[in-house]
């Protein structure tokens, strides 16, 4: 039987109805199923890396229609652009590909369908920069962390955003389950990752004083580290706005027309824009442009995560990050048989572990991250939170950070992930489309990753254009951009000398993260100013904290009126129905 | 220069103890982070403040004003706009480091009375999940920005937890035009004043659900509509009630919480009840030198209560002086949920203390015990006791000469013939 049979065999037995075919180089599921795990694991049972581009899942859901949600602007704005590069996405890959752009002469230009850039998955995660010791060498994965991970030490001070590089560390409960570590050690060899080891309970407790009491020992990666993901997310947004790009927001793609193999012209709400080059870096709906562009080789299939953020007085339990190792199982005194032993190490170190397990998160704003799980669902935006699953991390992650309690949760938050069943980046040139380039797939460790593959697209995209026309550096490219400032963390004397200059870095809105009112109009006057609450929230944190913004969000809206210039009737938490006022007193009375 | 007494926070509670503190004839500073004094009285355009203090039904501006005027004409030092942004503690007192508009800087003390009041617990604290569109507001915000912007946050709403500020919202916005569908609370009895559930509530026809909650809201953008579930006995939604509510907002009256983490950075131990500082009967808590006085020390129902505790705590640390303490523990015994203050200190006055509890549940024909050791020394019968509630009580404690090594206990037990039962 050829491997093709031996497939449609497999997936006939899931659901017979489903229908399988090669076309194009990849492998095609249509019909319908009554269950999304039905159509994931017909997806999963399609993957042969070796033989496919890739998996196309049309399989429907019963019942299910993907609802887009859709910028509420309906108008011209960009109609008739011509820009050399149109980025698709606002996310960490397709800022970070704008701004490697921008170190050349072009027209860029970048659309966003949010009210922000760092709109989805980019801003919904917990910000570790990954080591990536888990990798197959032959993985884009590995690439790009590899490769991203180098380059955040030098990005962090060209932009100006925080980042730390404390290492992470992997927890083992028990003596046998250093095999794994032994195993993952020599792969960090294969990987040419530096400075991994293995650390006794001792050794660990001098990392992580507040390590379990649980923990026999740990695999320590030094080059792990932390970044504020939709920090770094808007300044490199900011950096390529000054060098030239133009990031145009609540803009969404909403068709393209194509001619002999080229995209022709890209319609979006504000217009219709014919450019040179696409970038498709357009997260859960990457596969949805692809198609677009007659590109299509992958299925992203929705993978939602959720994080919960615990109080910066709880924020000193951890330094790193600690994730309990997938073969450590807690409260079980039995020992586990040796076949079972060698079952689990299996799975931990198979594609089917797609995830690196629920973790123990330090932030750079010093709070503490539980979280994300892992949840197959059908609707690639669905963000929502439920109790099931806030309720499941923290009983699991409170056994890893034993001084927790769910007292000290001060919100929580859902991500997708964006995820091809071959559980790997699609980073290429376009296959069936002359002027597309993929940027797909890009989940954890996407954050990490993204410098590195937006430098690649970029070399690509300038290869690509000068095949017709000549590309030359941007002798203006300022690599440097610099961020608004942090009071808080200044000393007294540096404190007062800006004062001085300034008297609003004076005047307290936020008062849990000691937010100043210059702050928040610094971050209004940067290249990419966004006067929505939930923007501001991000750049300067106002109402990050343990309330919430329940004492400063009407002055946040009271200073985004005034530095705008208009009502505060006209101010929104984010996109543009998302009133947060609704007329005057006495109105409804007149 | 060195102050004996800086008052932190500008409501109720620091007027009162910044201008019993000088008129004590300490030099006394009084912070306030924002613009005008009054705190959160600023925005209680609502009566029924000073009927204890002053015998009148006043606003809460109109309360605080008697204040304020009386603060213009004293000794006190004032700086608003300021904000505290760490305190540390020296040999003879503690530097209190704030900004403001002009400049950062540093001040010292002898004594600080941590005034800070409280603050309100949110969606997320009380697990609230689904999406995350605007309309969502708690009671406070959503006072402040209706009385003191004149804007409405809410046409139609549904307001979740029936706390006195969620009542007072439920009136207030019905006043303006708005739509309230129902104040649904998770607990089968109400947390607010009963004179508040009907002044707010039934004289306006709002109807009031117990033992509900609400489990999920929806919405991308503004809030479109929320879920609401019925609970069991212990507060945990039941499968199969689910309604859901169109509606444009969400209000919370869900708690406070005291803000307190200028205490904790001094590691001022905190009451896990009250989630203020554990103090003794001069309002000073374990950390010599430092008082709290009003809702930073518990959440009080009256302001009267605040200025009354308030007055206490500035005239004591007007008068402070580094001496030895004997503390002895007052504790919550069964059915109270929590005693203020928590400790007595035999080396000061013991003739007059003033005692706050509160009942852990309600209950009828009850009697407040306190005893010391196996002697109970006081009983006092109440025909109900309520936990939104707060009793207060004088109490001569040097009759019973007092021990270091014993401890006081206060508990409730239900009248009968037989002594003490238990459920």
């Amino acid at each position: 039987m050829s491997s093709f049979a031996r497939k449609v065999k497999k997936i006939k037995e899931l659901s017979p109805s489903i229908q399988v075919s090669e076309e194009k180089g990849c492998i095609v599921l249509r019909g319908e199923a009554d269950s999304w795990d039905t159509i994931v694991k017909a997806g999963r049972l399609a993957v042969d890396r070796k033989k496919y581009y890739g998996v196309i899942n049309d399989i429907r859901l019963k019942g299910f229609t993907q609802k887009v949600k859709l910028p509420a602007e309906q108008d011209s704005l960009y109609d008739g652009a011509k820009p050399d590069v149109l980025i698709i996405g606002g996310g960490l890959t397709g800022c970070a590909a704008a701004r490697e752009l921008s170190r050349y002469n072009l027209d860029i230009m970048l659309v966003e369908k949010g009210a922000d850039v760092a709109a989805g998955q980019s801003s919904r995660n917990g910000g570790a920069v990954h080591v990536g010791i888990n990798y197959s060498p032959s993985s884009q994965k590995n690439y790009y962390n590899h490769r991203g991970n180098a380059m955040y030490t030098k990005l962090s001070k060209e932009l100006d955003f925080p980042f730390e590089r404390t290492g992470h560390l992997m927890l083992i409960g028990a003596a046998w389950e250093k095999i794994l570590i032994q195993i993952l050690l020599l792969n960090a060899r294969r990987l040419n990752i530096r400075g991994a080891r293995y650390l006794t309970r001792q050794e660990l407790l001098k990392v992580e004083p507040y390590a379990p009491s649980w923990a026999y020992g740990a695999l320590y990666m030094p080059t792990g580290g932390f970044t504020s993901p939709y920090k770094v997310n808007v300044a490199l947004a900011e950096n390529a706005v000054t060098n030239g790009v133009k990031i145009c927001l609540n803009t969404a793609v909403t068709g393209m027309e194509t001619k002999g193999g080229k995209i022709q012209a890209v319609k979006t709400n504000r217009g219709t824009i014919y450019p040179k080059i696409v970038i498709n870096a357009s997260g859960v709906y990457a596969d949805v442009i692809a198609d677009m562009a007659g590109d299509r080789t992958f299925t992203i299939h929705p993978r939602k995560g959720t994080d919960i953020i615990l109080d910066k007085k709880v924020g000193k339990y951890i330094r790193t990050t600690e994730v309990k190792s997938p073969i450590t199982v807690l409260g079980n005194g039995k020992k586990l048989h040796s076949s079972e032993r060698v079952k689990m190490i299996k799975f931990a170190l198979s594609h089917e572990n797609t995830s690196k397990g629920i973790a123990v998160i330090h932030t750079v704003d010093k709070n503490m991250i539980l979280g994300p799980d892992v949840q197959e669902i059908p609707d690639r935006e669905d963000t929502t939170t439920d109790r099931e699953s806030t309720n499941r991390i923290l009983t699991e992650q409170m056994k890893v950070a034993e001084k927790v309690s769910p007292a000290d949760v001060i919100a929580y938050f859902a991500g997708v992930r964006s995820p091809t069943y071959e559980e790997d980046f699609q980073v290429r040139k376009g296959i069936f489309c002359k002027n597309i380039l993929e940027a797909a797939g890009i989940q954890s460790p996407g954050a990490t990753a993204a410098p590195a593959i937006g430098r690649q697209l970029a070399i690509w995209t300038v290869k690509y254009l000068r095949e017709t026309q000549k590309v030359e550096k941007n002798p203006n490219f300022n690599p440097i951009r610099k961020g608004t400032p942090h009071l808080s963390e200044m000393s007294e004397e540096e404190r007062n000398e800006l004062i001085k200059k300034n008297p609003d870095y004076g005047e307290i809105v936020c008062r849990c993260e000691e937010v100043s009112k210059g702050e928040i109009l610094d971050v209004l006057n940067s290249p990419l100013p966004v006067y929505t609450l939930d923007a501001v929230k991000r750049r300067c944190r106002p109402g990050m904290g343990r309330c919430q913004g329940g004492f400063c969000s009407p002055l946040v809206v009271q200073i985004l009126a005034e530095a705008r210039g208009c009502s505060v009737d006209e101010i929104k938490k984010s996109g543009k129905n998302s009133d947060i006022l609704l007329g005057s007193t006495k109105e409804a009375l007149k | 220069m060195i102050y004996d007494v800086t008052v932190i926070g500008g409501g109720p509670a620091g007027l009162a103890a910044a201008l019993q503190a000088d008129k004590e004839g300490a030099k006394v500073l009084l912070i306030e982070r924002e613009q005008r004094l009054g705190g959160i009285l600023k925005q209680c355009i609502h009566d029924g403040f000073g009927l204890v203090t002053f015998g009148e039904r006043l606003s809460g501006p109109e309360y605080c004003e008697r204040f304020i005027d009386q603060i213009l004409d004293s000794g006190v030092e004032r700086k608003l706009l300021t904000f505290v942004t760490k305190i540390v503690k020296t040999d003879n007192g503690f530097l209190i480091y704030y900004v403001n508009r002009s400049g950062a800087s540093h001040i010292r003390t002898k004594t600080i009375v941590l005034a800070t009041g409280c603050r309100e617990r949110t969606a997320k604290q009380v697990f609230i999940h689904g999406t995350r569109p605007s309309g969502i507001f708690t009671a406070g915000t959503a006072q402040h920005y209706v009385n003191l912007m004149g804007k409405m946050p809410a046409r139609r709403c549904v307001i979740l937890g029936s706390g006195d500020i969620g009542l007072i919202m439920a009136r207030r916005l019905t006043l303006e035009g708005a739509e309230v569908l129902g104040v649904y609370e998770i607990k089968p009895t109400p947390s607010g004043l009963t004179r508040n559930i009907q002044q707010c509530l039934r004289d306006f026809d709002i109807p009031l659900y117990l033992s509900h909650t609400v489990t999920r809201v929806f919405g991308d953008e503004r809030l479109t509509a929320v879920e609401v579930m019925k609970v069991d006995q212990h507060m945990q939604p039941i499968p199969g009630t689910e309604e859901i509510i169109e509606c444009d907002s969400l209000i919370l009256s869900v708690g406070l919480i005291p803000e307190n983490e200028l205490a904790e950075s001094l590691h001022v131990p905190i009451d896990r009840k009250t989630k203020g500082p554990v103090c003794d009967q001069q309002y000073m808590t374990e950390t010599e030198g430092v008082y709290c006085a009003g809702n930073a020390l518990h959440v009080n129902d009256l302001v009267d209560y605040v200025t009354e505790n308030a007055l206490a705590a500035g005239k004591n640390s007007a008068h402070y002086e580094k001496k030895e303490r004997v503390r002895i523990p007052v504790e919550a015994g069964s059915d109270i949920s929590y005693v203020v203050p928590e400790r007595l200190d035999l080396k000061e006055p013991l003739e007059h203390v003033t005692v706050y509890f509160r009942a852990a549940k309600e209950m009828k024909n009850v009697n407040l015990m306190i005893r010391i050791g196996d002697n109970v020394i006081f009983k006092k019968r109440y025909s109900v006791v309520r936990p939104p509630e707060m009793e207060r009580l004088n109490i001569d404690f040097s009759e019973f000469s007092l021990q270091k090594n014993q401890k006081v206990e206060f508990f409730l037990e239900k009248e009968s013939s037989e002594g003490r039962e238990h459920e």
